[in-house]
């Protein structure tokens, strides 16, 4: 018997029922997408009958776009300063990215986007319109856990487990890139994420570990 | 948490240059470099405009003289990866792949990587430095250890790209697009030295945007590498570091190029470096030499020096790597 | 409360619990889940992002707090204009001294008093207002708009300048902060019986402790009780230092702490953040959300002081050590925070030695106070000792294996002379030298060696003083009628593995899977009594009470099946998940007891015993490591490393492994990467952030991390037989770097960290 297995995702708490956070007395909202955009780079367009990528959005004007997580089209309100994990997190409830430094410096909010490891701190949703966004939640099938995390879990790939989410997008993003992975190759794809307890022994036998079940 | 900024994504090069010419605009490619500044309140903008909707501006190409260009918009993961900088110019390979994280490669852009600003934490913190506008460089009195030990001059910062030296050493040019029509200039050429103006990193013009850069072609014999030295082993900017371009005739040098990261405000040349190399077959006297010509005429801060064994003991060992091929 | 005796924590020590077996004895060497390798009973919440840490925390109505700090190293504030601020958009509340109702008294440590937001700001980043505002953008825009006028006085950020004469004094009647001093035996007399002595000086960087989870809260009030979601190692308490400084009845402060991001000291306590939050969220009667930025925890959220250290030591030809003279400043910071904390203890109690002297000076500099940081005192202590008993060792041709094992001690030296219920550092010294192919390896370094790649191997031993755990500590378990348990402890998880450890403790004693036993944790509300996890003492102190709490429930279990089958109690006994009659005729599940299924639950209660008198519960460490120096460009690179580990009983096997390899890597960083740079010419933190404060990453660990602990159960230590092992993986780390630097080398560095920015310059002036 091994409850935990069937356990259902736990749902964060829902966000701020007052509204959009700021923009509770504004009288419109603008909708915009990134047409030339999504067909310059070519991934998942999403469709949107307002298309006016080279307007100013203006700073304290909120704008309306789609985002594409975890293969659900999500449409939000943003500011334009407005970081992807900070919609993620603060607006979608999606907070496996975590936040530890909001400055590209540690790793805890990697996400995928267009299956390449970025960090969504550094990334502006208007930035990430388009593109296909994946977190740690979307690596789930039901309450079964990925590969990835399956073996982070055997092995103990995590202490703490707060930059665990976004070690585990890394080694996803890695594999995808590289099923293969010598050892050495393991320790650079992981070497944008920092863990403070320590882990990265186990981590490299848990993307190693993933790597082996992957192909199988 | 990023102060306000208003944001446009133009959907051709004519209008992002005409967006970035109103106001405080800042181009935002990949944004890992401009997000932290941001952040960190070492300049202001009130208006973004991002080159992400210009496809065109992002890929690498060989050209019909045998040469590469790059797209000012593509990414340093792609650079490099890809097979023919690999193959051809390693040492670009190498420097693009030593360049922080695996995210911040697959994020950072080539335009933005020639472009960022310094690391200086004077620059980054709330210190009113010379280059934000200030009276002084904070470096000069106080804690300099990854400061420069050439070129100085006023302000003490060191360039902090691995990719400028690696593409300054293969003699690359940048092609930009300006209010006033665009431009060819040597990398060499592009960063602005603090003598002439300590709050600029380039001599872009406002407006002025690089699409690309044109790597010449291999000559025959062409050995290129980059060397990295940090103080931690990713994700770090270089204490030093070292782009070799040697155009090899057997085992004797007949062209060279020497460029030094982490050493100065902009990617330094080494001459001195370069002249005892041309000419003379790789042995160990004469690497012994050229090591040390590169930090002959260094000047060291107070709290630098360690930089002028490390300069030559890595140029030591690349340059006998470099004997050995 | 039974006696007046207090532990290490400065808490009571409690009377034996009523209820438990008093006869109960550690396991035997048969067991079925304890010591197996066990995945972490929660790692599907945090591997599969489901778990909600205190800063994913998201509340109906929620609001977004910051922090406005004072950007000089020591400042008056003489005004502050918070106008502009509170008519900015989203804004709700801004608090400062303007603000006297929300404005309450503080003090960092007990030797000081002052306010919340108080005039005097002794540090960069102190409190200096706070806003609430609908986003977090909004709140730090906000900030940018408070004008404040500071008047800039003179700091002094270097303990040793602090301690000259005519330094800017951080406090009224100088820099001391405190002095300490030890003797045993005859100093002098040693040294003259020395055929060798030494003396040495090391200093090591401030190392901080950032763990990835910022430090913050998320305070909310129904009326005038308050919760508390805090990122803590202690809920406990973080409850009694908040009910402290707002005057509120402890049954009014509820603190949850269910995850935590990482700590390793630095949230053993609260800060001003959490009474901050506390007001604003009562100023706006709404939720509010404070965490500290990352620049913020750097500058304000803890820090291993750095340390200047002399050693001294006298050594006979045979190795017997004769003298050993410490001397050690630390800094404080700019209040009284156990500047030399514990600093001397590996100097007085690790080796065998009769005449010791040691003396601390503890200083006050214009920065951060200091926190406990992962085997304080030691760490800083462990690189100048070991370093020097290479250098005896060097000194006299002897093996420094060799030299460490013919002064190993019988007991604690420092405490009265209590001997060690174990002999576990000579075991994991010659167990883990073995495991490690000390000799071979030492012997094979040179040949190893290839022009500018050199070869070094070197090693070093620890002991930790507080991994015996204790009183106070309240447990308790419920067995339901399926069998399967609920376990109530108030202790946090800080990423050891302590709800997967007491889980397979129950599962031992109920035989079940660890994952039938469902765990609270954590909560002042609803939790029982247990100080914060910390201290290597987690394990000791919780896993004994939470066996104690289920053997309540088994003596329950007894009469029970003694009732149902008929026979007298003392015929029956466990077995996994059955009773049986001793004569084997008689069997029956857990789960078929009659009165069982009746009754739903039996509840036992369980407390942390007192440890016996009069030896000395500790564990031990040793670990040896293996580098590669570039002599052309500084560059260490770690080869491998192996920890040998005595802690008693392992538990789990994979989170001990994860323990070591932790402890190593942050070991590594101490060693090679970390250390606070103070801007002299104005007191200012350089490095304020991860680019600049260097974290080791992936590339910077060793490649080969082995693990070798000493399996045996410390019977005297506790039923469990278990000691604490977080502190002890990570004290000997760079210790031994600097040895194996050492070794490959010919040569010393005596400073941390090392690496090529600190160590060219000195292999090249040796070259040349």
């Amino acid at each position: 018997m091994c409850p935990r297995k069937r356990k259902p995702p736990v749902t964060p708490p829902a966000a701020n029922p007052d509204g959009w956070a700021g923009f509770t007395r504004r009288a419109f909202i603008k909708t915009w997408s990134a047409g030339t955009l999504t067909l310059a780079v070519g991934h998942n367009a999403m469709s949107s009958e307002t298309a006016q990528p080279d307007e100013t959005l203006a700073a304290d004007e909120p704008v309306q776009l789609t985002l594409d997580v975890n293969g659900r089209p999500h449409a939000v309100l943003v500011e334009p300063r407005w970081t992807l994990l900070h919609v993620l997190r603060e607006e979608l409830g999606l907070t496996a990215a975590k936040s530890g430094c909001e400055r590209g410096e540690c790793g805890a909010c990697t996400v995928l986007i267009d299956d390449l490891p970025r960090y969504a701190c550094l990334t502006l949703a208007l930035e990430a319109e388009g593109r296909r966004i994946e977190t740690a939640e979307g690596l789930m099938d039901g309450g079964q856990l990925g590969q990835v995390q399956a073996s982070f879990m055997k092995e103990d790939g995590l202490q703490c487990g707060y930059c665990t989410p976004g070690q585990i997008m890394a080694a996803e993003g890695l594999l995808r890139q590289n099923p293969e992975p010598t050892f050495d190759e393991i320790r650079r794809g992981m070497s944008g994420n920092l863990c403070r307890c320590g882990a990265y022994a186990s981590i490299f036998s848990a993307v190693a570990d993933a790597a082996t079940h992957r192909k199988g | 948490m990023l102060t306000p900024f208003a944001y446009v994504r133009p959907a051709s090069l004519q209008d992002a240059v005409a967006a970035l010419t109103e106001g405080n605009a800042h181009i935002h490619a990949g944004g890992t470099d401009l997000l932290g500044c941001l952040r960190d309140e070492v300049f202001g903008a009130d208006r973004l405009v991002s080159l992400a909707a210009l496809g065109d501006l992002a890929g690498l190409r060989e050209t019909r003289d045998g040469g590469l260009d790059i797209g000012a918009m593509t990414t340093i993961t792609d650079i490099a990866a890809h097979p023919l900088v690999q193959r051809r110019y390693p040492g670009l390979a190498q420097a693009a792949g030593e360049v922080a994280s695996p995210q911040l490669r697959n994020q950072g852009t080539l335009g933005g990587n020639l472009c960022q600003k310094p690391r200086c934490w004077y620059y980054r913190g709330d210190f009113p430095c010379l280059r934000k506008g200030g009276h002084k460089c904070f470096a000069v009195n106080g804690e300099n250890e990854y400061h420069c030990i050439f070129g100085g001059a006023n302000c003490f910062i060191v360039h902090p790209s691995d990719i400028a030296p690696a593409l300054v050493s293969l003699d690359a040019e940048i092609e930009t697009a300006g209010p006033s029509g665009g431009r060819r200039l040597p990398v060499s050429q592009l960063h602005m030295p603090p003598e002439q103006d300590p709050t600029r990193e380039t001599l872009l013009k406002p407006g002025e945007v690089i699409v690309k850069v044109h790597v010449p072609p291999a000559p025959a014999g062409l050995y290129s590498s980059y060397r990295k030295v940090r103080t931690r082993r990713s994700w770090d900017f270089a204490v030093a570091g070292c782009a070799l371009a040697l155009v090899m005739d057997g085992d004797r040098v007949r062209d060279c190029r020497v460029v030094l990261a982490a050493a100065a405000p902009i990617p330094w040349r080494s001459p001195e470096t370069e002249q005892v190399l041309r000419g003379q077959t790789l042995d160990d006297a004469v690497i012994r030499k050229a090591a040390k010509a590169a930090v002959a005429n260094a000047r060291p801060m107070t709290k630098n020096a360690y930089k002028i064994p490390l300069f030559e003991g890595m140029l030591l060992e690349e340059l006998r790597k470099a004997a050995q091929v | 409360m039974a006696d007046n005796e207090t532990d290490i924590e400065g808490q009571p020590r409690i009377a034996p619990d009523a209820g438990a077996a008093d006869d109960a004895r550690p396991w035997g060497e048969q067991t079925r889940v304890v010591g197996n390798r066990r995945p972490r009973v929660d790692a599907w919440e945090r591997v599969s992002g489901a778990a909600v840490f205190p800063s994913d925390l998201v509340l109906p109505g929620m609001l977004h707090a910051a922090v406005l700090g004072s950007p000089h190293a020591n400042a008056r504030v003489t005004a502050i204009d918070t106008s502009r601020a509170e008519r900015m958009p989203g804004v709700y509340a801004v608090i400062s001294r303007n603000t006297p109702e929300a404005n309450p008294d503080w003090d960092y440590f007990s030797a000081h008093s002052g306010k919340l937001f108080y005039d005097h700001c002794r540090f960069e980043g102190d409190a200096v207002a706070a806003v609430a505002a609908q986003s977090p953008y909004q709140a730090h825009d906000a900030l940018r708009a408070i004008q404040v006028e500071y008047e800039i006085l003179p700091f002094v950020s270097d303990e040793l300048e602090a301690l000259k004469p005519g330094a800017p004094e951080v406090h009224s009647g100088g820099n001391r902060a405190g002095t300490q001093t030890y003797a045993r035996g005859n100093i002098e007399q040693g040294f003259s019986e020395a055929d060798l002595v030494l003396e040495q000086r090391y200093r090591t960087a401030s190392e901080m402790h950032t763990p990835l989870e910022p430090h913050g809260c998320v305070a909310r009030w129904d009326g005038d009780s308050l919760t508390v979601w805090e990122s803590t190692q202690g809920v406990y308490a973080v409850q009694s230092k908040i009910a402290d400084v707002l005057k509120l009845p402890l049954s009014r402060v509820r603190v949850i702490g269910h995850y935590v991001g990482g700590a390793f000291g630095s949230k053993l306590r609260t800060d001003k953040y959490a009474i901050i939050a506390a007001l604003l969220a009562r100023r706006v009667n709404r939720p509010v959300k404070l965490f500290m930025t990352r620049e913020q925890t750097l500058l304000t959220q803890g820090n291993r002081p750095p340390a200047t250290m002399t050693v001294k030591a006298g050594v006979k030809k045979d190795g017997t050590l004769t003298a050993i003279q410490f001397s050690g400043i630390g800094a404080s910071g700019a209040y009284k925070a156990g500047g030399t904390s514990l600093l001397d203890w590996l100097a007085k109690d690790l080796y065998r030695c009769a005449n010791v002297s040691t003396e601390l000076t503890d200083v006050y500099i214009n920065a951060q106070p200091a926190r406990p940081f992962r085997a304080p005192g030691y760490v800083q202590c462990s690189w100048a000792m070991e370093q020097m008993m290479d250098a005896l060792a060097d000194g006299l041709g002897m093996d420094p294996v060799e030299l460490r094992l013919r002064n190993i001690p019988a007991g604690t030296q420092a405490r009265d002379d209590k001997p060690y219920t174990t002999d576990g550092l000579r075991l994991c010294i010659e167990q883990g030298a073995r495991a490690f192919g000390w000799q071979e390896a030492r012997a094979a370094a040179a040949q190893h060696s290839k022009g500018h790649l050199q070869r070094g191997v070197g090693m070093a031993a620890a002991n930790w003083y507080a991994g015996d755990g204790g009183p106070p500590s309240t447990v308790i378990v419920r067995l339901y009628a399926d069998g399967t348990a609920n376990l109530n402890m108030g202790a946090s998880d800080i990423g050891t593995g302590t709800k997967t450890v007491m889980a397979m403790v129950v599962a031992e004693e109920f035989g079940v899977d660890p994952d039938a036993v469902q765990i609270e944790h954590a909560d002042t509300g609803t939790t029982q009594y247990a100080t914060p996890s910390g201290g290597s003492k987690t394990v000791p102190t919780e896993a004994p009470a939470v066996r104690r709490a289920c053997l309540a429930v088994k003596s329950q279990l007894l009469d029970m099946a003694a009732q149902q089958l008929g026979r007298p109690r003392e015929e029956i006994v466990f077995d996994g998940d059955h009773l049986r009659t001793t004569d084997g005729l008689e069997s029956l599940a857990i789960r078929e007891l009659d009165r069982l299924r009746k009754q739903k639950v039996v509840v036992g209660v369980g407390q942390r015993q007192s440890n016996p008198q009069g030896v000395s519960i500790t564990p031990f460490a040793a670990q040896f490591c293996e580098v590669e120096v570039n002599t052309l460009t500084g560059e260490v690179r770690l080869l491998r490393m192996l920890g040998s580990n005595e802690s008693g009983r392992v538990i789990n096997r994979l989170t001990w492994d994860g323990q070591l390899i932790g402890g190593i890597t942050m070991g590594v960083g101490y060693a090679t990467t970390e250390r606070r740079v103070l801007d002299g010419p104005t007191g200012k933190l350089c490095n304020k952030n991860w680019h600049d404060y260097k974290l080791p990453t992936t590339l910077d660990v060793p490649a080969e991390v082995i693990s070798e602990p000493i399996m045996l159960t410390d019977e005297q230590a506790n039923i469990v037989g278990a000691k604490g092992l977080g502190e002890p993986v990570t004290i000997p780390t760079a210790g031994a770097i600097a040895n194996a630097v050492a070794h490959a080398l010919g040569m010393r560095l005596y400073d941390t960290p090392i690496n090529p920015v600190t160590l060219i310059e000195r292999v090249a002036a040796r070259e040349a």
